[in-house]
């Protein structure tokens, strides 16, 4: 063993032992401290605790070798510590190893006699150290597999998919809580418990056909109904190192709101084929009637029907062209094109643009702005604005009769620039009123029959006000009229 | 010439079809009132049985042809009056209304059932056929 080095601590109060022991200490090559009683060894050790071993005589003054041991003992567990003891009292020495010393020598000792203790007790030492660092490193490893098991349990229970794991004899080894919350009568079970606990026998179907797969298990995906909602589940078989398959392990994924958004989605798209389709068979229907010969040949009747086609068509491509409008919304690939807009100056060209129309039908189209100079911009799109408010005043204008008033407004409502289209027309009810924004709702009435329209102005409107921040509503009494508010940030 | 003076009440909301289908059947000689709506039509046809009814499918509601044509096969004083449906609303919302065959239309309690636009021929040539 090699000595260079290894730190060791004499305490005697006598003095020639304390001096004895150093020599031969020191010549093997130890580092050696003195200390003439317990206290003064203390106060080195707790200086500096890098001792291997300690050689302590039972008998001295202050403090005595019993309770020495005890404190270093306590201080440092590895310490080797070895009594000298001058009056052969066996039985106290046989107390200090009990308190922790490994050996004793009597005094007087030969030098031999106290190296082959100090020898057999630095590796007896070793040993032990060796074998706690063994320990110590097996139980990190155990604790890391502990702590690793508890891991893969924690994040079993946080996956928000429902999970179900089944032995080949078809009892539930595991699930976890979102499982739990699928089948709520598997709650109360501990694991292992029976599939038929699950109380869903389509669960047993197809594990069947997991395990009983041809020419192996294989992967089954389904869709499930269960209750209100709808799952994916996936199952696969659980196939262990050796090959075996030992079970099936089932996730449930919900997807009950994906579902809705497919069925809206197929909605929409049916709703879509039905406004097209109507304009193209009124369309088709007026071209067919021309070319039938079957009305009367008369240039003014036949003008009349290529002008309801015309208008069925312009129609149609308004409804392609607001329809590729609110999908570009939808998908988030509108892009405003903001700007620094006069919103009194776009409210006026839709005015002008509809005036022709209002003069057509004796309606009186009046603009008031009554907008603070320097109140009047905002940050905004200058073609969707103009798109917005020509949709309110082209409705306002299809839904007033002959003579009737169309009055816009543009004003300031604190930071908002606001503008109201108003009419004296048919209006409408309250159950009416409620859905106008939603798409392809168009009121439905005796005087509405004959009016074009897409169903989707309002809706886009609505959507391209909502991008710029802005706010849209609506007001109306049946047979009285209807007010339209918009209202978009000022710059 | 009895049939040619028959009476035909036309109900669409579509101001278009309501317009052509008339156009077609006044040519043909028939007397035809339209409405829009089918508590309308169902008022006027308290006032004067009609001979005949064309209706269209979805106007307020998504039956609202079916529920006039079952109203009219089951009041006596109606039910012998043929009634055609003519709709584009052949698959709106997923539904299939177009019948495939002599049940599924005596189902529907319509006599014939037309997808929009139908021809003129085809029309006059249902209509003269179910007045004979």
């Amino acid at each position: 063993m090699n000595e260079q080095g290894i730190r060791a601590l004499v305490v005697d109060d006598e003095f020639g032992i304390r001096e004895g022991c150093r020599r031969i200490l020191t010549e093997e090559g130890f580092q050696v401290t003195t200390a003439s009683d317990g206290l003064e060894a203390l106060e080195i050790f707790e200086k500096e605790p890098h001792y291997s071993f300690a050689l302590v005589d039972l008998l001295m003054p202050r403090l005595g070798g019993l309770e020495l041991i005890k404190r270093l003992r306590a201080m440092e567990p590895d310490l080797l510590l070895i009594i000298i003891t001058a009056h052969a009292t066996i039985d106290t020495a046989v107390e200090g190893t009990k308190q922790g010393a490994y050996s004793y020598i009597p005094k007087p000792f030969t030098p031999e006699e106290l190296l082959l203790t100090i020898r057999n007790g630095l590796e007896r030492q070793a040993l032990a150290l060796e074998a706690k660092r063994l320990r110590e490193e097996r139980e990190k490893r155990l604790l890391e597999v502990a702590s690793e098991r508890s891991k893969s349990g924690t994040i079993l229970r946080c996956i928000t998919d429902g999970l179900v794991v089944i032995n080949l004899e078809k009892l539930v080894v595991l699930r976890n809580n979102a499982a739990a919350r699928i089948f709520p009568t598997a709650v109360k079970q501990n694991v292992p418990f029976s599939i038929t606990e699950l109380e869903y026998p389509k669960i047993e179907e197809l594990i069947d056909e997991v395990l009983g797969g041809d020419p192996g298990p294989r992967i089954v995906s389904r869709e499930l109904a269960m209750g209100k909602n709808t799952y994916m589940v996936n199952l696969s078989p659980v196939i262990e190192p050796s090959g075996e398959t030992s079970g099936a392990v089932a996730v449930f994924r919900d997807i009950t709101e994906l579902k809705k958004l497919e069925t809206a989605k197929s909605m929409f798209v049916s709703m879509v084929a039905h406004e097209l389709k109507n304009p193209l068979a009124a369309t088709e229907g007026w071209l067919n009637l021309l070319l039938s010969g079957l009305v009367e040949h008369d240039p003014k009747e036949e003008r009349h029907m290529i002008e309801r086609s015309y208008l069925r068509v312009k129609t149609l491509r308004t409804l392609v062209s607001e329809l590729l409008s609110i999908t570009a919304i939808e998908t988030g690939n509108f892009q405003l094109h903001r700007s620094t807009v006069e919103v009194a100056g776009i409210v006026r060209e839709a005015v002008e643009a509809a005036r022709e129309r209002a003069v057509g039908k004796g309606i009186a189209l009046t603009l008031n702005e009554l907008l603070p100079e320097k109140e009047k911009t905002a940050l905004a799109d200058r073609e969707a604005l103009l798109l917005v408010f020509s949709n309110l005043i082209d409705n306002a204008i299809k839904y007033t009769p002959e003579r009737g008033t169309v009055t816009i407004q543009v004003s300031q409502n604190g930071m908002y620039v606001s503008v109201s289209v108003k009419d004296d027309g048919v209006g409408m009810k309250p159950e009416e009123l409620d859905r106008i924004f939603d798409e392809f709702y168009r009121v439905k009435n005796e005087y509405t029959s004959d009016i074009p329209g897409t169903g989707l102005g309002l809706s886009l409107a609505k959507r391209l006000v909502e991008l710029h921040q802005g706010q849209i509503c609506a007001d109306s009494t049946p047979g009285k009229g209807s007010i339209f508010k918009v209202g978009i940030p000022r710059s | 010439m009895t049939k040619i003076r028959a009476s035909i009440v036309l109900v669409d909301d579509d101001h278009d079809f309501l317009e052509m289908n008339s156009g077609i059947l006044e040519a043909r000689g028939y007397r035809v009132s339209c409405f829009t709506d089918v508590d309308q039509a169902w008022q006027s046809m308290e006032a004067e049985t009609p001979d005949l009814v064309i209706t269209d499918l979805m106007m307020k509601s998504l039956d609202s042809g079916f529920s006039l044509a079952k109203k009219i096969k089951f009041d006596p004083r109606f039910t012998d009056i043929p009634v055609v449906i003519v709709t584009a609303a052949a698959s709106k919302r997923g539904f299939d209304f177009n019948p495939r065959s002599q049940e599924e239309l005596e189902v529907m309690r319509a006599d014939a059932f037309f997808d929009k636009p139908v021809s003129p021929e085809l029309l006059i040539a249902k209509v003269e056929e179910l007045l004979a």
